[in-house]
């Protein structure tokens, strides 16, 4: 790397725009004199919306900054994602925090700065660069997490967060090093033409980074607490977009690795088969007895990183790479409408409590009762995303698990396959209990809670989303397959 | 637009519509479901009119194919056979009765409970036009939330046991089909298409055995077939009278229908290895079913238990093999959706009048309600297979299909031949008279003992409207099967040709096999019940 290239910079314009969203807001808050904070909502929906309208309308530039990061279809594809999660947590966030007196102009320029290195992430192509964009993502979401740190949970679940977070890290930055010592470099495309004992145990300690990320069983302990504690919206923002830039960087990562003939690649498979088993069959089983519904999202998207992994194992064998990685970006759409939509329910309902005393109900199934008659239409889109992430048709999240079984038995991985129809079948009945609970139990409270226009918005757009994806979803899915033949 | 995506579409579309109109106005809605439902009648109607039977007649009719999710081989297919005709005509015939019978007897959320229905209506006419895997499966699971949905809200005391109980087994049953459907299409070069799924189909006999007993064990939970029956009679119990008869009239025959389209043409070499083991869990079922009726105290539960008998001939009727039995089977589900459906009604008419299903409640009622009671006895004869009722066709076919068949099973190391299983679902049909009668004399004959059955109110003009339709058919399809022998002429033959062909491929390999399929001649051809 010789001078700043500019069309390197050009390439990475998605991301500026983020960047410079999320500073006018800043900036634009130190002057704010009147409180009226309605504006910030809008301009983080624009920026996210720039940002995906850049991604959509630019050309590849293939590899940029010498090989560090790749803009390629796969990228764009992620950063349209990642900006489509952006835009609805922010109509998610605006009215809970305006509830709650908590909406300050940091809070959205701290889901645009995560944005970014979610940007970054999808088109890393390096360790190092990978690491610059992990660190950017993760610490704008311990904050977001700490944002209503006077609580106790609050405080608690971004502390907790932070810690495992940090080790993560150093996990990831510690098998970074070891990697640069087999291979003389930190490029993902030199991964492959290394072999021996310390480029496994790097690549090891990486990919335990990742899954920390990924909330992969046994990596996952941090999420059920986290998820529960975090802002709804948090939760929210955190299970579509920190999901989605972390499988983009294992997916890109893994097919580097399994590019090459050398041992590492032969090994690493196996170890993901069985982290997406164990994620699969824990999660949905974790998930089983949980009342609070929260928490019950917090251990259903375990389980679907559980799936994603599939996905991503079936990206292993070479004639299901197209199939398993298309697979997985068109699952991350489908999850990003569902589980932003299902937060955004959940958020509306919670019982709001003090900062020395809440209650321990805040999310539990009850507040749910009779909903169908209180509020017909937020029951009804309630259902809508319980059913795609149940996977029952017409709905984006069938099409998305049928995509995965799909790679998986065109990799002929049909043990995984039969494990994720399975616990998708259990998944089902804490799905399902959340729509008894909504249509079929008298409700015990008369109130109907009040849903903000922007709220409606976001529930509107993740309903048609799920619904839309469910039953056309052809252009997403060609897209997604557009996009699956990663620059090696 | 083709009529037949008209008829799968319609019913949504007014689910559609209805979701516009207010909640609090429950005549509105009543009135939108069943015109609705009758005019997909009417419309079906033309596809009846309009089907063409006879040697030289496509396979496959009305069909329209469109691309779909064009990157994965899914298309939009549908089109019907005459199996899959008969099929559709039984679900939008039982609609708008269903609709008409809840006027009074669904009085909370109509509005959702037409919509439901509506979907339901769709989602079923679907699964029998489907010509697409994945379509099918689409079709198939989306009956499953409606029908929960149904079960769940307008239930009776024990309904959310009972709804999770019929969603876990259907739902945990179906998605290993899933996994085999998307196995297949891998192996019928990437296309989830009927037609070439089945044209091109290429599997080892392990792979096959697999596949198909995903597709059967699917199947056979929705039918039901002994032992994974259990949900049923829960279901039923609970569900609301429209949720019993759609249940029982249709939503059983999506199992049976799915041996005959899928289980048995895709995979025949293995349905073959399978057989025995079938036929001998449905003659099982035909019996056990029947002695369960027996000692039922709820009449609701009775009928219930008298499906998994039922549809115990239908299975046995199609695991023979032979043209007799084929048709005979097809034949019995259409009987068993008319007459069960009308069991259900009356005895959903019977519990709006006293708020009980209790068998020992009753005695002597025929005297406050002849009508009802009439129409009671009617349906009873055509359940037990009178001569002259549709029922005495349907088992006639399937017990002489069954006779006449090579079917042959192993029990304790000796060979059962066919002419067994035929004796021991005869008994079946000995039994269910057996109990039918006996719950008419309990309920509607003898000495009036129970103070609270005076004075009960006698048929309304709109519950005739219900009950005409369905004891005509009784009638008509008894007296006069022709019409609707006619177009299952042509798919039991190509489905019994296909297994002649696989059975011809398989003696090549290995000359010792004696011919499984087809009757001994000289057989009582079809001809011969006309």
């Amino acid at each position: 790397m010789n001078g700043t290239n500019y069309a390197d910079l050009a390439a990475l314009l998605p991301l500026a725009l983020l960047v410079v969203g999320a500073l006018t807001l800043l900036i634009s808050e130190v002057f704010l004199t009147s409180g009226h904070r309605d504006y910030q909502v809008g301009l983080t929906v624009a920026t996210a919306a720039l940002a995906a309208l850049a991604a959509l309308t630019a050309t590849p530039a293939g590899h940029v900054f010498g090989g560090m990061a790749t803009v390629d279809a796969f990228s764009e594809f992620l950063t349209v994602t990642v900006c489509f999660g952006v835009a609805l947590s922010a109509l998610v966030a605006g009215p809970w925090l305006k509830e709650r007196g908590a909406e300050r102009g940091e809070f959205y320029a701290l889901i645009l700065f995560s944005a970014s290195g979610m940007v970054l992430l999808a088109s890393a192509s390096d360790l190092l660069v990978a690491f610059i964009g992990i660190e950017v993502m993760s610490l704008a979401t311990y904050a977001l997490a700490a944002w209503m740190r006077r609580g106790r949970r609050p405080a608690e679940a971004a502390f907790k967060y932070f810690l495992l977070g940090a080790f993560s890290s150093a996990l990831f930055i510690y098998g970074s090093a070891l990697v640069y010592g087999a291979t003389g470099t930190t490029l993902f495309a030199a991964i492959p033409h290394a072999a021996g004992a310390l480029l496994a145990i790097g690549l090891g300690l990486v990919g335990a980074g990742l899954a920390f990320k990924v909330a992969a069983v046994p990596f996952h302990l941090w999420t059920p607490d986290v998820y529960e504690g975090a802002p709804t919206p948090v939760t929210a923002f955190m299970a579509a977009g920190v999901k989605a830039a972390a499988f983009a960087v294992l997916a890109r990562l893994l097919v580097s690795v399994w590019a090459g003939p050398s041992a590492p690649g032969l090994g690493s498979g196996g170890v993901v088969t069985v982290l997406a088993l164990l994620t699969m069959i824990f999660g949905n089983l974790l998930a089983l007895p949980q009342r609070s519904v929260k928490r019950m999202l917090a251990y259903s998207s375990i389980a679907h990183a559980g799936y994603l992994l599939v996905g991503v194992v079936a990206a292993g064998a070479i004639g299901a790479r197209p199939n398993g990685i298309s697979s997985v970006l068109f699952y991350l759409v489908a999850y990003t409408a569902t589980v932003i939509g299902a937060f955004a329910v959940v958020g509306i309902l919670e019982r709001r409590g003090t900062a020395s005393e809440e209650p321990n109900d805040a999310w539990d199934l009850s507040r749910l009762s009779g909903l169908a008659r209180r509020k017909p239409g937020l029951a009804f889109v309630m259902a809508v995303f319980m059913v795609s992430l149940a996977g029952i048709p017409p709905s984006a999240g069938f099409i998305a698990k049928l995509l995965i079984f799909k790679a998986a038995i065109s990799a002929q991985a049909y043990g995984l396959a039969v494990v994720g129809v399975l616990t998708s079948a259990l998944g089902a009945y804490y799905y399902l209990r959340v729509v008894v609970y909504m249509y079929m139990r008298a409700p015990e409270a008369e109130e109907a809670p009040a849903v903000a226009t922007s709220l409606s918005v976001a529930l509107v757009a993740c309903a048609l989303a799920v619904v839309v994806l469910g039953i056309g979803p052809e252009p997403v899915a060609a897209l997604a397959r557009a996009a699956s033949s990663l620059m090696p | 637009m083709n009529l037949l995506s008209v008829v799968v579409f319609l019913p949504v579309a007014g689910a559609v519509v209805a979701a516009f109109f207010p909640a609090d106005e429950p005549g509105q809605h009543r009135a939108l479901a069943l015109v609705v439902s009758l005019a997909t009648f009417f419309l079906s109607l033309g596809l009846w009119l309009g089907f063409a039977t006879g040697p030289s007649a496509p396979e496959f009719q009305f069909e329209t194919q469109l691309p779909w999710i064009a990157s994965l081989g899914i298309g939009y297919h549908v089109g019907i056979d005459g199996v899959a005709l008969l099929l559709v005509l039984l679900t939008t015939v039982l609609t708008p009765i269903v609709v008409l019978s809840t006027f009074n007897s669904v009085r909370e959320r109509v509005k959702e409970f037409m919509i439901a229905l509506l979907v339901l209506e769709s989602a079923m006419i679907g699964t029998f036009a489907a010509l697409d895997l994945v379509l099918f499966y689409v079709f198939w699971e989306g009956v499953l939330v409606p029908m929960y949905l149904l079960i769940g809200i307008w239930g009776s005391d024990n309904r959310l046991y009972a709804t999770i109980k019929f969603f876990i087994y259907t739902f945990v049953a179906s998605v290993l089909m899933l996994v085999a459907i998307i196995y297949v299409a891998a192996h019928a070069q990437g296309s989830f298409d009927y037609v070439k799924v089945r044209a091109s189909l290429a599997l080892t006999p392990t792979a096959e055995r697999w596949v198909f007993l995903a597709f059967a064990v699917a199947f056979a939970v929705k039918v039901p077939m002994f032992p994974l029956h259990t949900w049923l009679p829960d279901a039923h119990t609970e569900a609301p009278t429209a949720g019993s008869v759609i249940l029982a009239g249709v939503l059983l025959k999506m199992g049976t229908f799915g041996f005959f389209r899928y289980a048995l043409p895709l995979f025949p070499v293995a349905a073959l290895y399978y057989r025995p083991l079938i036929a001998t869990l449905a003659v099982i079922g035909i019996l056990y079913g029947a002695l369960m009726c027996l000692v039922q105290k709820d009449m609701k539960r009775l009928v219930a238990y008298s499906s998994v008998s039922h549809m115990g001939f239908v299975m046995l009727g199609l695991m023979a093999l032979t043209a007799e039995g084929l048709t005979g089977g097809v034949y019995q589900m259409l009987n068993h959706g008319v007459s069960t459906g009308a069991l259900f009604l009356l005895v959903g008419l019977l519990y709006e009048r006293r708020h009980t299903r209790a068998i020992s409640e009753f005695g002597g009622v025929a005297k406050e309600v002849p009508w009802l009671a009439t129409a009671f006895v009617v349906v009873t004869l055509s359940s037990i297979g009178l001569p002259g009722t549709n029922g005495f066709v349907g088992e006639f076919l399937v017990l002489s299909g069954t006779w006449l068949g090579r079917l042959e099973g192993y029990l304790l190391g000796h060979v059962v031949r066919a002419p067994w299983y035929a004796a021991f679902a005869a008994l079946g049909v000995i039994l269910g008279a057996v109990y039918m009668l006996l719950l008419v004399e309990r309920v509607f004959f003898g000495p009036s003992r129970n103070p609270k059955n005076a004075q009960l109110p006698d048929l309304s003009l709109r519950e005739w409207f219900v009950l005409v339709p369905l004891v005509l058919l009784i009638g008509v399809m008894g007296f006069s099967p022709q019409p609707f022998l006619a177009p299952l002429e042509q798919p039991t033959h190509r489905l019994l040709a296909r297994f002649s062909a696989v059975e011809e491929r398989l003696r090549k390999e290995d000359p010792s096999l004696s011919p499984a399929t087809g009757t001994e001649p000289p057989a009582i051809a079809l001809e011969g019940v006309r």
